[in-house]
């Protein structure tokens, strides 16, 4: 196995500046934060291996479909869902984790003709900003999750699992994203700092 | 408030907040979420997450992360230095047959990986130092591992024919079906290329070794034996099995699309365990974050792009759109030719998932109505997007060779790449002209379609 290789994404418009597969807690986060962000690590890597049991998993359950179709000529009905919802699941719990090394990637055409002040200020109202949609969305998802809950709603089909399962993994994954970038936008407001005493 | 303003202020919003920096994921759901409060019945924001839950569920979207596995799995082996040294080691006689094998192990590791930048990587981290060796110019070395790393977008199983198969509502069989003539057709051309432009470079060498006595390395012969080439063989071959064994499960009807891919996920895992030795937890727990870092990003740019499209078509943006392209009543092939401009130039900024999920509802019913085959444009559109990987400004492409090489000039690179964008619309224009070079194989395999042209 060659270690040189550089892992790249796939089909992107422009790579992820630096964003490697280490989480690393910034010098701007305030200390009485870094017990969270030391947290929010050890929580993330917990997280992703997870994420990497729910990726193998279902790729072996989709194997085991087309293999006991095909030998033992039963029919297949939980496969696809129960494959579905380890990779719902493995994608919203890991989000924070890509989050968390900047793996979200944007158009950053602007950031390089930007001065410097100005773009640690657009920096930190595109944390913020990102903070208010996902603590929407994570909202949103406990509502449904307890709803689903409260309803016994299931799926469709015929084995029909409760619903309850993949909302349950979106909202936590969610939650996890809020946090993730609560933190992260206390930092970057943070680095506004030094720059406006700079000014004064 | 009109459509036409209505229409103009989503534009706006949206290319403000995505020029913001903001990734691309959350500026489509805060778009999509914003006109949601102000312009949709308030119990609409009560089902966001319910919406965004039911597009991404969907099996065949969920292939992609475990296509990504199977290419990861691939692309964190030697495979692509073993495949590229054998192909070399077959076509060493051929005059350019370095650079034409360069381009062939491209094609290959882009079937099997199916991601362009892993293709440049893989095959560029050993190609484009050897070429360089053996005298070929850096521009024209970087030129065709950029070219060859795009077919991995068009060659199946391809992320990007994915979402098109969502978004368009086609066959997903037929779509990956149809990327194979023309990647065919494109294989040949670059090789072409690299035959003539070597041949150049080579009589170029020539006079100059004859002027002034200078020898160069592309003047110098080189051999492989007959024991050599054979013993390549053992440690590519399975992975062209795997390649064709895939495919047979797919096109025998063997396997859905997902369970191919999480087939071919687990037998690639399988192969490099056997031929690599990479099977402990410390070996396949890098592949399997790299995995979920790629396909969680895509994933959350895939669903928001959903919502965005839902938010877009319940407020009828799209039909309007699509309605007002139709009554341009533009010919046939000027409301071709001006869609994919619009596509090259997102292309400048955006990834072809996002591409392909926000025009989709405005695109293709004018397109439908034109006459044109859905799948069909399909693979135009790939292919016109595939540029986008490797133009300026932000050619992704581009970057992966900075990383291999970054002695080479960004101007020699985009020097030795512009040849190979011609080339590429060029076989835009003549799918245009013969449809069937797309539409032939899947008809044969999966039986003619109506095809309303």
């Amino acid at each position: 196995m060659n270690a040189d290789l550089p892992h790249v994404p796939v089909g992107l418009a422009a790579a992820p500046a630096g964003a490697g597969l280490h989480q690393h807690i910034d010098a701007a986060t305030p200390p009485w934060l870094r017990p969270l962000a030391r947290a929010l690590i050890t929580v993330n890597r917990g997280v992703m291996a997870l994420g990497m049991l729910a990726l193998l998993a279902s790729a072996l359950i989709l194997t085991s479909s087309v293999v006991t179709r095909y030998l033992l000529h039963t029919s297949t009905d939980w496969q696809d869902e129960a494959s579905v919802f380890c990779l719902v699941g493995a994608t919203f719990l890991c989000s924070a984790f890509v989050q968390a090394i900047r793996g979200h990637i944007g158009i950053e055409a602007v950031s390089s003709i930007l001065p410097e002040r100005v773009n640690r200020v657009r920096i930190a109202l595109v944390d913020v900003g990102c903070l208010a949609f996902c603590a929407f969305f994570a909202w949103k998802s406990c509502t449904l999750l307890h709803e689903a809950w409260a309803e016994g709603q299931t799926t469709s089909s015929s084995w029909a699992p409760p619903l309850w399962i993949p909302y349950l993994l979106m909202a936590l994954g969610m939650l996890l994203l809020s946090v993730q970038l609560a933190l992260q936008s206390v930092v970057s407001v943070n680095k506004l700092r030094p720059s406006l005493r700079e000014g004064a | 408030m009109s459509m036409l303003v209505l229409g103009l202020l989503f534009g706006v919003v949206t290319l403000v907040i995505m020029f913001s920096g903001m990734p691309i994921a959350f500026s489509l759901g805060a778009v999509g979420v914003l006109f949601m409060a102000v312009f949709m019945p308030a119990s609409s924001l009560d089902t966001v997450t319910q919406n965004v839950y039911e597009e991404m569920s969907s099996i065949t979207l969920l292939s992609i992360p475990l296509f990504i596995l199977k290419g990861s799995a691939i692309g964190r082996t030697r495979a692509g230095q073993d495949l590229y040294a054998a192909m070399h080691a077959w076509m060493g006689r051929i005059p350019g047959g370095l650079g034409i094998a360069n381009v062939f192990a491209c094609a290959l590791f882009a079937a099997m990986a199916g991601s362009s930048p892993a293709t440049c990587s893989a095959i560029g981290s050993a190609g484009i130092p050897e070429m360089r060796r053996r005298g070929y110019s850096p521009g024209f070395a970087a030129g065709i591992i950029a070219a060859g790393g795009t077919l991995g977008i068009l060659l199946p199983p391809s992320v990007t024919m994915i979402l098109y198969a969502v978004a368009a509502e086609q066959s997903l069989g037929r779509l990956f079906l149809a990327g194979i003539g023309p990647g065919v057709l494109l294989v040949g051309l670059f090789a072409l290329w690299a035959a003539f432009q070597y041949q150049r470079e080579y009589r170029a060498a020539r006079r100059r070794f004859d002027a002034t006595g200078q020898a160069s390395p592309l003047l110098v012969d080189e051999h492989f034996t007959m024991s050599q080439r054979f013993s390549m063989l053992p440690r590519v071959l399975p992975f062209l099995i795997l390649l064709t064994g895939v495919m047979v499960a797919l096109y025998g009807g063997y396997a859905t699309p997902s369970e191919t891919a999480g087939l071919g996920s687990i037998l690639a895992l399988a192969l490099i365990a056997v031929i690599y030795g990479v099977w402990r937890v410390r070996d396949v727990a890098p592949i399997l974050s790299a995995t979920l870092k790629e396909s969680t990003m895509l994933m959350f740019i895939i669903g928001m792009s959903l919502l965005f499209s839902y938010v877009m078509s319940y407020l009828h943006i799209s039909q309007s759109m699509a309605q007002w392209i139709v009554a341009l009543a533009l010919s046939k092939w000027v409301l071709l030719a001006a869609i994919l401009l619009m596509v090259i130039v997102m292309g400048f900024f955006l990834p072809p998932v996002s591409i392909i999920l926000m025009t989709a509802p405005i695109f293709l019913p004018p397109l439908k109505a034109a006459g044109f085959d859905l799948v069909w444009f399909g693979i135009v559109m790939t292919i016109v997007m595939e540029t986008g990987l490797i133009h300026p400004p932000v050619g992704l492409n581009i970057f992966v060779i900075k990383n291999i090489a970054p002695d080479i000039a960004l101007g020699d690179i985009i020097r030795g790449i512009i040849p190979f964008v011609v080339l590429m619309l060029l076989t835009v224009v003549v799918i245009s002209a013969f449809p069937s070079i797309a539409t032939a194989l899947p008809d044969l395999v999966m039986g003619p379609l109506s095809h309303p042209t």
